[in-house]
C-alpha cells in the first residue's frame, strides 16, 4: 500500500498538469488545481500513517522516511493553500490584465509540473534522481518567475536560471564525488542510493567526502538561498506571481535544505559530525548577517520577504550546525514554521499589493481601514516572522538557540541574537507603517475576496496552533526525523 | 588496454580539455567560444569511448554517444542559431582584462591539482587526473560566467562547467549509472532550450541583451 503511494504521489500533479493542458476555462482549471492538491494532501496523510506504523518504505529510486515526511507534509499543505489562494487571486489578476486569460492553461500546467518535481526531490532516495528533480524544479519555476513577461520579470528569471543552474552543477559534482567514494568501498558499479550509502558511510574515504560535501553545500545552498549564493533569491521571489512566490519561498528552498541534510548525514558518518557542523555554522551565520541590512533598508514589500527567507534559511542551517538532538529538532521545526508563515506573509502581501497597485511599502498605508481581515493576517505573519511569542517561529528560534547553548557556541549565539533583535525592530516598523495610518486615495476599497482569505485562515490556524502547542503526532514525527539526522 | 595506458590517455585528454578551456576564456568573439566548447565536448566523448574500451562498460559507450550528439553537435548548433538570430558579431567586452582572467585561471588550475594531491587514495576511486581537471573545468566555467556579461557567454560557461563534471563522473571506477547520466543530459538540454527562449524573448519584448537588464538591485 505505502509502496504504491510512493509512485502515485508524484503522478497526481503530473496527471493534473497534463489534464490542464486540455482546457482553457478558468473555473475548470481552478477546480482541477484545488482538487489535485486536495488529493495530494489526503494521500500524504495516508502515507504518513503507514510510515508511522511500519517505518520507512522504499520502492526503486523512491523512499520515504520520517525526515522526508516532514518536508512532504509541508509541501502538500502549502500546495493546497496556494491552490485555494489562486482561485481569488487569478480572478483579480485577469481582471486587471496582470495575467492573460488565454495563457492560463500553461500557467497552471507549469505550477503542477513544478509541484511534481518537488515531490520527487523529497521522495528521491537515489542521489542522482534527487539532482535531476532539483534541476527540474529550476527549469519549471524559472519560466513561472518570468511569467508576467515584463522587463523586470525576465531579468529575475534569467538571473534565477543561470545562478541556480551553475549552483547546482556544483551539487552534481559533489554527488559524483560522494558516489566515487561509495563505489570505491563497495567495489563494482557502486550505488547512488542514499540509504545504501548510509550503510557504508563510516568506511568512506573522508578526504573525498569532505570535498564532496563542500561542493554539495555550495550547490544546494545556492538553491536554498544561503548567502553569499543568494543573489537570485530576492529578485525571483519578488518578481514571480504571488502564488509562485509562496511556493518558492515556502517549499522549494526547503527541498534544497533536505538535500543538504541528506549529505550532512553522510558527511557526519564519514568524517565525524564536527566537520559538517562547522561548514553549516559558517553558512548559517553569513546568511543571517548578510540579510539584516537589506531587510532594514528595503522598500519593496516582496523583496523584503525574499531577504527574510535568506535570514530564516540561515537560522535553519545554524540549528543544523549547532547540532545535537535539540538543535536539529529546532531546525526541522523551523523549516515547517517558516514555510507556513512565509506563505501566509506572501499571500497577505500579494493581496495588499493588488489593492494598492504598488509594491513600494511607502505607498501601502492604512491597510486596516480598507481591508481589515487581510491587514490582520499581514500583521500576524509579520509578528510571527519577527519572532514574537506566542507564534510558532518564536518557539523554533528558541530551540535553535538552546541547541547552540548546549554546545557552547557563544560567539555564534551572540551574533544570531543581535541580528534577530535588529530584524525584529525593522520588520515591526515596516509592518506597522503599512497596517495603520490614513489609507492612500489610490487604494481600492473593494470587499475582500473569500478564497485568499480562506487560504490565509488555514495557514494562520496552523501557525498559531504550532506556536501554542506542538501536537503529539507532529512532535513524534519531528523526533523520529531528528533521529534520522543525528542517529 | 593496460591500466597504465588508460591513465596516460585520460591525463592527455585532461590536458587538451584544459587547453580548450583557455580558448574559451580568451575568445574575443562569441562563435569562437562556441566552437571551443564544442571541441571540448568532443574530447569528453572520446574520453568516454576510451574508458568504455578499458572497463568493458557498455553504458559508457551510450553516454559517449549521447555526449557527442547532444553536447558536441546539437547544443553548439542551437547557440550558433541564436547568435545568427540576434545578429551579434561585435566583440564582447570582458569585465576584467583577458590577461587578468587567464592569470586567475592558472591559479585555479594549480589550486585544483594541489587539493587533489592532498587526497591519498583518490587514485583508487577516480582514474588518472580526472578529479583535478574536473574541478578546474567546473570552476573555470564559473569564471567565464563571472567575467563575461552576455547571455550566450554565460551559457557557454555553463556547458564548460558541466563538461568538467561529466569528465570526472566518467572516470569514477565504472561511470555513473546510465539512467542518471541520461537524466542529467536531458535536464541540460531542457535548461539550454529555456535559456535560449528567454534570450530571444528579451530581444523581442524589450529589445535588449539580457546583460543590459540590471535594474533589480538592493
Amino acid at each position: 500500500m505505502a509502496e504504491t503511494l510512493l509512485w502515485v504521489l508524484p503522478l497526481v500533479p503530473t496527471v493534473a498538469a497534463l489534464a490542464m493542458l486540455t482546457t482553457g476555462d478558468r473555473r475548470i482549471l481552478s477546480a482541477i488545481d484545488v482538487g489535485s492538491s486536495a488529493v495530494l494532501v489526503a494521500l500524504t496523510l495516508l502515507l504518513a500513517r503507514e510510515v508511522e506504523a511500519g517505518g520507512p518504505r522504499s520502492l526503486g529510486v523512491f523512499r520515504v522516511d520520517d525526515l522526508g515526511l516532514v518536508f512532504l507534509l509541508l509541501l502538500v499543505v502549502l500546495t493546497l493553500a496556494v491552490s485555494i489562494y489562486t482561485v481569488g487571486w487569478l480572478r483579480q489578476a485577469v481582471a486587471v490584465g496582470n495575467m492573460k486569460a488565454e495563457s492560463l492553461r500553461s500557467y497552471f500546467a507549469l505550477v503542477h509540473a513544478f509541484v511534481a518535481t518537488m515531490v520527487v526531490t523529497v521522495l528521491a532516495d537515489n542521489l542522482g534522481v534527487l539532482w535531476i528533480a532539483m534541476e527540474g524544479t529550476t527549469i519549471t519555476s524559472a519560466v513561472l518567475v518570468g511569467y508576467h513577461g515584463h522587463r523586470h520579470g525576465l531579468e529575475a528569471a534569467w538571473k534565477y536560471i543561470i545562478v541556480t543552474t551553475i549552483g547546482i552543477s556544483f551539487g552534481l559534482f559533489g554527488t559524483v564525488l560522494v558516489y566515487a567514494a561509495a563505489a570505491d568501498v563497495m567495489g563494482g558499479a557502486g550505488t547512488m542510493s542514499w540509504s545504501a550509502i548510509m550503510e557504508v558511510a563510516p568506511t568512506l574515504d573522508p578526504g573525498i567526502v569532505r570535498i564532496g560535501f563542500i561542493f554539495v553545500m555550495i550547490g544546494y545552498g545556492t538553491k536554498a538561498g544561503l548567502a553569499p549564493m543568494h543573489l537570485w533569491l530576492p529578485d525571483a521571489h519578488s518578481q514571480a506571481p504571488t502564488p509562485v512566490s509562496a511556493l518558492l519561498s515556502g517549499v522549494l528552498i526547503k527541498c534544497a535544505l533536505l538535500a543538504i541534510i541528506r549529505f550532512q548525514t553522510i558527511a557526519a558518518a564519514a568524517c565525524g559530525p564536527a566537520f559538517a557542523e562547522e561548514v553549516l555554522l559558517v553558512f548559517g551565520l553569513i546568511s543571517v548577517v548578510v540579510a539584516t541590512p537589506f531587510i532594514l533598508a528595503q522598500r519593496d514589500l516582496k523583496r523584503l520577504l525574499g531577504y527574510h527567507s535568506v535570514e530564516h534559511v540561515g537560522i535553519v542551517v545554524l540549528g543544523l550546525g549547532f547540532g545535537g538532538a535539540v538543535g536539529t529538532y529546532g531546525a526541522l521545526l523551523h523549516v515547517v514554521n517558516h514555510g507556513i508563515t512565509k506563505a501566509l506573509a506572501f499571500f497577505a502581501a500579494g493581496t495588499a499589493i493588488a489593492r494598492y497597485g504598488s509594491r513600494d511599502m511607502r505607498a501601502i498605508r492604512g491597510l486596516f481601514a480598507v481591508a481589515p481581515i487581510g491587514a490582520t493576517f499581514l500583521m500576524l505573519a509579520a509578528l510571527s516572522l519577527a519572532g514574537v511569542p506566542p507564534f510558532s517561529i518564536f518557539v523554533s528560534e528558541l530551540l535553535v538557540l538552546r541547541g547552540g547553548i548546549g554546545h557552547a557556541h557563544w560567539v555564534a549565539i551572540a551574533i544570531f541574537l543581535v541580528m534577530v533583535v535588529v530584524i525584529f525592530a525593522g520588520l515591526l516598523h515596516h509592518a506597522g507603517a503599512m497596517a495603520f495610518g490614513e489609507p492612500a486615495a489610490a487604494a481600492s476599497r473593494e470587499p475582500e475576496a473569500w478564497s485568499p482569505l480562506l487560504a490565509m485562515m488555514l495557514l494562520a490556524a496552523i501557525m498559531v496552533l504550532l506556536g501554542l502547542t506542538i501536537p503529539a503526532s507532529v512532535d513524534g514525527l519531528l523526533r523520529r526525523a531528528t533521529e534520522v539526522v543525528v542517529g | 588496454m593496460s591500466a597504465e595506458s588508460v591513465y596516460t590517455i585520460v591525463d592527455d585528454l585532461g590536458a587538451l580539455l584544459l587547453f580548450t578551456m583557455i580558448l574559451i576564456l580568451a575568445a574575443g568573439q562569441i562563435y569562437r567560444a562556441i566552437y571551443a566548447v564544442a571541441a571540448q565536448s568532443l574530447l569528453i566523448a572520446i574520453a568516454g569511448g576510451v574508458l568504455a574500451t578499458a572497463t568493458g562498460n557498455v553504458d559508457l559507450w551510450v553516454i559517449a554517444g549521447v555526449t557527442l550528439g547532444v553536447k558536441a553537435i546539437v547544443l553548439p548548433w542551437v547557440l550558433l542559431w541564436v547568435v545568427r538570430r540576434m545578429n551579434v558579431r561585435r566583440e564582447v567586452e570582458p569585465v576584467i582584462p583577458v590577461a587578468a582572467t587567464l592569470t586567475l585561471a592558472v591559479m585555479v588550475v594549480v589550486m585544483s591539482f594541489h587539493v587533489s594531491a592532498s587526497l591519498g587514495s583518490v587514485r583508487h576511486a577516480i582514474t588518472g587526473n580526472a578529479l583535478p581537471v574536473g574541478i578546474a573545468l567546473t570552476l573555470l566555467g564559473v569564471l567565464v560566467m563571472a567575467t563575461r556579461k552576455t547571455a550566450l557567454h554565460q551559457m557557454v560557461g555553463l556547458f564548460a562547467s558541466e563538461n568538467g563534471i561529466f569528465f570526472t563522473a566518467m572516470a569514477v571506477t565504472q561511470g555513473m549509472p546510465l539512467i542518471i547520466e541520461i537524466g542529467v543530459i536531458l535536464d541540460v538540454i531542457l535548461a539550454a532550450l529555456v535559456m535560449a527562449i528567454m534570450v530571444l524573448r528579451v530581444r523581442s519584448t524589450v529589445d535588449a541583451d539580457i546583460a543590459s537588464l540590471d535594474r533589480l538591485r538592493g
